[in-house]
């Protein structure tokens, strides 16, 4: 810019600001392009993104190859649903949807590779079924139970359909957070698909006499075991001349910590015994304890609903965790699930006791997604054996879909939970390499497609059946986060040195506090009521009631 | 410079001729009501332009600080239905709570051992950093960088380094030391403290060391050159020049700092998740656990205003004391 251009330049600045601050024609032609940029602002926001979100969750539909058991799976979910049968809860619960096209509904799922499901599976195939689309709120597994509380309590209707532990429906419920399903059930659903669940699950959404959601997740643990280290010769003489009886995956909790501390003396450092998920508010503490708790005997509360730990059941449970421990890989006590699995997958460790996942990840399943190719490719596949946890094992967690009480559109909310639940669409869904969601539906369990997944599948898929079979439930009662996080502080003192006795009596101190604080004589109640469901003790497991399911 | 004395004329002086031409000045404003309306909104512009600010805080401020005193004295209890007043219960709860009586000790130590290690680290870095040299700006920019991470992202990254058994940290001291590492950095006493100082350190010593080097360059430097001409020591120097200086900018940058450390919150929630058991729950986590795991919401409230009460009395000290520092200068 020469010297003229630059002082006709500043002129015609000065100018313009002149007249602007006069408020000459300069202003009224600025609020008229203010006003003109607003405007076409509104109207992008809403005509652009419309067609822009369509584009997006039409492209993110991740259908697997047809020719694959997955592709198969899904396109069954899709025949179901479109094709019927008439009388099918997809078929149905698509028909009925379809009237709400256009509508959004917002999803709470648990952050991570849980929430890929909705995000690329069945929110955009529902969309594409009903032109409903979906909205998910990834929140971490405490928040799963604190932000609906959260919202509800703000009135917000922030939120349609809840991922929830079935041990958090009474306190829901009561709370007035999510809403029972009987009506939307005689009005949409096959009641047929409620014999489809494995007897443990089936009564899980219940409470009061209501269906307060369905049961979407079957987190039942189970005993994984390198089978080449158990059936190695050597190993298995030395084990037989120093216990005079064979090397086997452990039947009782003291057969596991003495198991685990031969291999961790034979193999360390190259192997260790066993790995747990032993860290502070990573979940894991107070499912292990309860489950070896109730294997050894012991009760929650006694008539009087005063806290039963500090008991012989909860020394003994300790005696064997901590030995459990002290035969372990180092750090043991810092661990979350997902370091147990990461040693584990790298053949650090001989046995752990997990989560289903942990099945489909041994075998390298998982990892063929790309969403889940941060965790390692599996060392051992091939060379995994399963096995019942010692005693009982616990269904830990596990997910309830519930309708929010708060939801604008409960009817379209209502209908996408009965189709992702049905059995054909669930089971897509639980195939899915990087969804986390676990076999629950006798139909899960004996499908050919799921038990082709890898050459094992199907002992894996037999064993999480009989895990159920023998399964202890979370306790599901109001109060349950709290007894809970006691558990898990006694359990995280207790690695840290406290004596047992001493971390047993604070925590039944503080479970008589949560008792109080809700009325001993409601939560008495609300007990006698989990009394009832099969798994709610180590004597009254699906199996000791004759209704185990045997998978051929 | 001003003038010695002004043109006759040059303004016009009150009287009668002023006055004059003060009324033929053409009025702005109609008279009647649109005028008086006019007006009224001159003189009550500025407020009408405070206004939107003025709601917005007392929406978001005053507010739900009333609302919490409220909750502090009902029933507010996701567990338990109704809002019914219960006088001092929330607090007699929190009192007699162990847990929460823990938690203040750990606030305690935590807080002064971070903001004592901050401290000196800051100002040792910034004696280092007041005197120009090569690669100055570079190292001071290195410095800093940890200032704008999120906490909860220095949290996780320090639970990775020190995580056994995947963590390095204990593999690369074993090789610094020679021998065989074996500390459990999260979940081992007093390891676990050392660990939340260290990652607190790590974080805000930056801040510590920007403040103070602000106040060491604002001291004279020919007070420097005097004591130097006099022969002075360096320890001399630094204990009867820098130190009463800079005393200053060393209590307000404490005083700011020990605002922030006493809510330790998400290197605790990161790194040990408040174990073992309940060793390492500060006041922050355990009203948060209270608050927002168990929600028993009016406890906590009540025992947030405990704690506030508690915080007030320590910083109005030394807030107080700054105060008095400031005047005498």
């Amino acid at each position: 810019m020469d010297e003229r251009a630059k002082r006709d330049f500043q002129a015609g600045l000065s100018a313009e600001v002149d007249a602007f601050l006069r408020g000459e024609p300069t202003r009224r032609e600025f609020i008229r392009r203010f006003g003109e940029m607003a405007g076409m602002i509104a109207l992008s926001s809403g005509a652009v993104p419309l067609f822009a979100q369509d584009a997006l969750a039409q492209a993110a539909v991740d259908l697997a190859d047809p020719g694959t058991p997955l592709g198969k799976a899904q396109a069954a979910a899709l025949k179901a649903s479109t094709e019927g049968p008439a009388d099918g809860s997809a078929f149905r619960a698509v028909q009925a949807a379809k009237k709400y096209k256009g509508v959004t509904l917002s999803m709470t799922y648990e952050a991570g590779l849980q929430a890929l499901d909705p995000r690329n599976f069945s929110g955009p195939v529902w969309e594409q079924l009903t032109g409903i689309k979906s909205n998910v709120v990834e929140l971490s597994h405490p928040d799963q139970y604190s932000k609906p509380i959260a919202e509800h309590i703000a009135n917000s209707g922030a939120y349609d359909i809840l991922d929830i532990e079935p041990a958090w429906t009474p306190a829901m419920a009561d709370g007035g957070v999510i809403q029972p399903l009987d009506d939307y059930i005689a009005k949409f659903m096959n009641t047929a698909d409620f014999d489809d669940y494995h007897p443990i699950f089936k009564a899980l959404p219940t409470y009061k006499g209501k269906v307060w959601g369905f049961f979407d997740d079957g987190d039942m643990f189970a005993l994984y075991y390198r089978k080449d280290i158990f059936e190695d010769p050597k190993l298995k003489d030395a084990y037989q001349k120093k216990f005079n009886k064979p090397l086997a995956p452990p039947a009782t909790w003291e057969d596991y910590s003495q198991v685990a501390q031969f291999i961790t003396d034979q193999m360390a450092p190259n192997v260790y015994g066993a790995a747990h998920f032993r860290k502070a508010s990573a979940p894991g503490n107070q499912y292990d304890f309860l489950q070896q708790y109730r294997a050894n005997g012991g009760v929650f509360f006694n008539d009087k609903m005063k806290a039963q730990l500090d008991s012989a059941a909860g020394i003994k449970t300790f005696q064997n965790m901590l030995a459990a421990n002290k035969a372990s890989i180092p750090g043991n006590n810092e661990l979350d699930a997902v370091s147990v699995w990461v040693a584990w997958l790298q053949g650090k460790v001989a046995m752990i006791y997990s989560w289903p996942p942990t099945g489909r990840m041994s075998a390298n399943y998982s990892q063929s997604a790309k969403a889940i190719n941060f965790v390692p490719q599996s060392a051992i596949a091939g060379k995994v054996g399963y096995a019942l946890v010692p005693g009982n094992p616990e269904l830990a967690v596990g997910y309830n879909k519930a309708l929010a009480a708060d939801s604008a559109n409960p009817e379209a909310a209502y209908l996408f939970m009965q189709w992702a639940t049905s059995p054909p669409v669930s089971l897509a869904r639980c195939m899915l390499p990087y969804s986390l969601r676990d076999p629950y539906r006798l139909s899960h369990y004996n499908s050919s497609l799921y038990q082709s997944l890898w050459p094992d599948a199907k002992a894996y898929l037999a064993n999480l059946a009989n895990s159920a079979n023998n399964g202890l439930l979370d306790m599901i009662m109001p109060g349950w986060q709290d007894y809970a996080l006691s558990v898990d502080r006694m359990c995280t003192a207790v690695w840290a040195g406290t004596d047992p006795k001493a971390a047993l009596q604070t925590a039944s101190a503080e479970w008589d506090q949560v008792t109080e604080r809700l009325g001993a004589d409601s939560q008495k109640a609300f007990y006698a009521e989990y009394l009832k469901l099969p798994g709610s003790s180590a004597s009254n497991t699906v199996e000791k009631l004759g209704k185990g399911v045997k998978i051929d | 410079m001003a003038p010695a004395a002004l043109p006759a004329g040059a303004f016009p002086l009150p009287g009668k001729e002023g006055m004059t031409n003060a009324a033929s000045v053409p009025q702005r404003r109609r008279p009647g009501r649109d005028g008086a309306l006019a007006e009224w909104a001159d003189r009550r512009l500025k407020w009408l332009l405070a206004a939107p600010a003025i709601l917005l805080i007392l929406a978001l401020s005053l507010y739900p600080l009333l609302f919490s005193i409220w909750v502090s004295f009902i029933n507010y209890d996701f567990t338990v239905p109704g809002h019914a007043f219960v006088g001092l219960k929330n607090f007699q709860q929190v009192i007699g709570d162990p847990v929460a009586r823990w938690s203040l000790v750990v606030t305690l130590i935590l807080s002064s051992a971070s903001v004592v290690t901050e401290f000196l680290l800051g100002l040792a870095l910034a004696l280092a950093m007041v005197k120009p040299f090569r690669g100055r700006g570079v190292a001071m920019s290195v410095i800093i960088v940890p200032l704008f991470i999120s906490p909860v992202i220095v949290g996780q990254a320090w639970a990775l380094l020190l995580q056994r058994p995947f963590g390095p940290t204990n593999y690369l001291l074993g090789k610094l030391l020679g021998m065989d590492v074996t500390i459990s950095w999260l979940t081992q006493t007093p390891w676990n403290f050392i660990a939340l100082v260290v990652a607190d350190a790590w974080q805000w010593t930056p801040f510590m060391f920007v403040i103070l080097l602000a106040g060491l360059t604002s001291i004279p430097q020919h007070i420097y050159e005097a004591a130097e001409l006099d022969g002075v020591e360096w320890l001399d120097t630094f204990i009867f020049i820098t130190v009463p200086h800079l005393a200053p900018m060393m209590l307000l940058a404490v005083t700011f700092r020990l605002l922030d450390a006493v809510k330790l919150f998400d290197t605790i929630f990161m790194l040990t998740g408040g174990g073992p058991g309940t060793m390492t729950y500060s006041s922050s986590f355990y009203l948060y656990t209270v608050g927002f795991q168990q929600f028993h919401l009016s406890q906590a409230t009540a025992g947030s205003w405990i704690f506030l009460a508690m915080t007030a009395i320590v910083i109005g000290v030394l807030v107080r004391r700054l105060m008095r520092v400031e005047a005498a200068r």
